[in-house]
């Protein structure tokens, strides 16, 4: 019994349109062969009036072939298919869904007789199929059989074109279709007409006409770059849909097409850009891809916005920070309990920005510095204890646990959603009184880095400086001793070389290092200075730097009341007994001719800041005694 | 009352005033208001909370800022100053009497760290 086949399904589908399930006859399968990857088969489908040779079967569907079911003069119910244009205009059709009706031998011949409906050049049953724009006649079977070329992105030229190695074909102009190695990755719903929209998660660089509707959650400001390679400009947003989200960047012209057009919770409709994957640096969305907008693309607001979900947030309570890795991109909210002034700082790359830092809070009770640049640190305003919240911000181990608003980040205040309403309720009623423990240690003079505080009885117990690399701390100690024979040596004069000179006896001074003499020196101190605290003492070594701290006096001027007046040099040294600092130290486990020995040596040395101190004990007496 | 300073005397704030009745303290706080016939003043604490010092002899001098009294405290919870100290504010570090009070706190409750009756005794 003859199943007919659905008559005009090919004529359509070679039109772009779609057709619900049709049924037709497989006339040939055959392989392409892939450069890389699984193995692509190529139908010809007839639907008994005409035939449709650029039919590609997904290739979740390769079991089918595998398994000997599609057989030519089989009968298919295809389920389902994307139609897919190629850039150079020619269509193409994946079977994403098919069953096999009938088999071979059931259907009992070819039904029909097919012509075949083919809108793009010549078809030839067994060759393969050239791409139009390529001169047909020349380039029959044995350029291709013949050329030094890879024989197989050749005969998939058109969906191969970027495997080929351009140039040994004669005459050989292969347009690069965006597509790259497998066209139809198997993706989802056919964009067969430009109005439909898809969701985010369907988009794929190997879809060429899809529009999609979603709502801008996240605007970054213009942000203009100057490399070795030139300078441009460039923003980025990030859009949500119910099926997800996708980041979307636009460079130099299309900046001041659309900057001013996309505002953040607006929905829009957006179609023609470019997809490609994800640089995961600069994004954390959850998608394999981010978009690029070009020329040709569009982007239009929409009215229709109930189904688009607002901002996504997946906010990290802030007594969770602690647990979180550094550089992680958190989503954070909170009550800003105060903020700083604004102030302008010079970066490395001696540029000036400006810098705010708030302290948040929520309902955790723990308290949290975030850091603002830029404008958003200028405009904020932090007067009425808003609440803050922020996607994006990237968690840093600076003072403990912090948080700094990168270029991608949104900071929004007092932002319409229920996590707000519930953060304001919860500080008028019980939260601004609370005596919260910030993540974020309140900075020391200076030291930008985390300040790790140990006591000295800590480097023995735990056996630090041990590993391969040094290790880093702060102490309050007191100075016991410190040896006056052999802390100073002659040093070479030269700016930048503190090598040891050696004295030539002719009022000449080599410096090895150099390789010059000198007729002086420059006095350096190298002092070997007994610590102790409570729990032990330390030797440790001061460079010229911390001992001038030390001693309270250069190494010229000891150099001299050495060699002058021995009371007074004395004098200096004891002094400095008993005298209690801030020791920043460096501890490594050192191998000297089969000895190894931990040394520390004095990196910086601080006058106590006792407040400082009595408050940081006073916290580490409350944690004791919880 | 020599005998008084060789006792020990425990630091304390107000609200530890009642728990020291008829012993020898240490007091630390902020001069409020100076009676003007100069024999009495109150001082605050680092809690905010107010307390009466009497001297024995009147004030010769302006009695501003914070000031330490050691004295003995007396049934109706006013202290009776035997000698003071004015800790001057345009020396040094300023005293931030809140981290005093702070560590006050700490001092009384856990009193075994901070043996300071047995180092006074001996």
């Amino acid at each position: 019994m003859n199943v007919p086949l659905t008559k005009g399904a090919v004529e359509a589908l070679c039109k772009g349109l779609d057709v619900d399930k049709p049924v037709l006859q497989l006339l040939n399968i055959r392989q392409i062969s892939n450069a890389s990857g699984p193995p692509r088969f190529r139908l010809m489908m007839s639907d008994g009036q005409h035939s449709l040779t650029s039919c590609l079967l997904a290739t979740q569907l390769n079991y089918l072939s595998d398994e000997n079911l599609l057989v030519p003069n089989c009968v298919c119910l295809l389920k389902k298919t994307v139609n897919n244009t190629l850039a150079d205009g020619r269509r193409v059709v994946v079977v994403m869904d098919m069953d096999i009706l009938k088999s071979a031998e059931e259907a009992g011949g070819k039904i029909g007789n097919p012509t075949p409906y083919n809108t793009d050049g010549s078809f030839t049953g067994q060759a393969p199929m050239k791409a139009s724009p390529m001169k047909a006649s020349p380039m029959k079977a044995s350029p291709m059989k013949a050329s030094p070329m890879k024989a197989s992105p050749m005969k998939a030229s058109p969906m191969k074109a970027s495997a080929i190695k351009a140039s040994p074909s004669k005459g050989l102009t292969v347009k690069v279709s965006p597509m790259k190695a497998s066209p139809m990755k198997a993706n989802s719903a056919s964009p067969g007409s430009s109005a439909k929209v898809i969701p985010i998660a369907s988009l794929n660089p190997y879809q060429s006409k899809w529009t999609i509707r979603a709502r801008v959650t996240n605007k970054s400001s213009i942000r203009t770059w100057s490399n070795s390679r030139g300078e441009g400009k460039l923003f980025s947003f990030e859009i949500v849909d119910e099926s997800g989200e996708i980041r979307i960047t636009a460079f130099n012209k299309e900046v001041d097409k659309f900057f001013s057009l996309v505002e953040q919770g607006k929905v829009y409709y957006i179609s023609k850009a470019t997809l490609k994957p994800a640089n995961k640096q600069y994004t954390t969305l959850k998608n394999d891809y981010e978009m690029t907008l070009h020329a040709h693309s569009s982007i239009v607001p929409c009215d229709d916005n109930q189904s688009i979900p607002t901002v996504h947030c997946d906010f990290v309570p802030i007594a969770e920070l602690e647990n979180r890795d550094k550089d992680a991109i958190i989503d954070v909210i909170g009550i800003c309990k105060s903020a700083e002034d604004v102030s302008r700082i010079t970066t490395k790359n001696s540029r000036e920005v400006s810098k705010r830092a708030l302290s948040i809070i929520d309902q955790t009770g723990k308290v949290v510095t975030v850091t603002l640049w830029g404008e958003e640190a200028e405009n904020f305003d932090g007067s009425t204890q808003p609440v803050v919240a922020i996607k994006g911000a990237r968690l840093s181990d600076f003072g403990g646990r912090s948080l700094s608003a990168l270029f991608s980040s949104t900071v929004m205040v007092n932002p319409d959603i229920p996590q707000a309403f519930r953060l304001r309720a919860w500080y008028d009623r019980e939260g601004f009184a609370i005596n919260s423990q910030s993540l974020t240690e309140t900075r020391s003079a200076g030291t930008g880095l985390n300040v790790n505080w140990k006591t000295l009885s800590d480097i023995k117990n735990e056996d630090m400086g041990h590993g391969e690399k040094a290790q880093y701390f702060s102490c309050v100690a007191t100075v016991l001793y410190i040896r006056k024979e052999n802390c100073l040596y002659q040093a070479c004069p030269s700016a930048d070389c503190n090598k040891k000179v050696i004295d030539q006896q002719n009022g000449l001074y080599r410096c090895e290092k150099c390789n010059r003499e000198f007729p002086n020196f420059k006095y350096r101190l190298l002092l070997s200075a007994n610590l102790a605290d409570f729990g032990d003492n330390q030797w440790v070594t001061c460079f010229q730097e911390t001992a001038e701290a030390l001693l309270g006096h250069s190494a010229e001027t000891l150099g001299h009341l050495r060699d002058t007046d021995e009371a007074a040099f004395d004098e200096v040294f004891q002094k400095a007994n008993f005298t209690t600092h801030i020791f920043k130290n460096r501890v490594k486990l050192e191998t000297y001719n089969d000895e190894s020995r931990v040394k520390v040596t004095v990196m910086e040395v601080q006058p106590v800041d006792h407040r400082e101190y009595s408050r940081r004990l006073l916290q580490n007496i409350y944690k004791l005694a919880r | 009352m020599a005998s008084l300073l060789d006792a020990s005397k425990p630091r304390i704030n107000c609200s530890m005033l009642s728990q020291h009745i008829g012993r020898g303290v240490c007091f630390v706080g902020r001069v409020e208001k100076v009676h003007p016939t100069g024999k009495t003043f109150s001082v605050s604490d680092g809690e905010g909370k107010s307390a009466t010092v009497e001297l024995n002899e009147p004030l010769e001098e302006e009695l501003s800022g914070i000031v330490e009294v050691i004295g003995m405290v007396s049934s109706k919870g006013v202290i009776t100053s035997t000698t003071y100290n004015i800790l001057r504010e345009d020396k040094g570090i300023p005293f931030d009497l809140e981290l005093y009070n702070e560590a006050l706190k700490v001092i009384h409750d856990f009193p075994q760290y901070y043996p300071f009756e047995v180092a006074a005794s001996g």
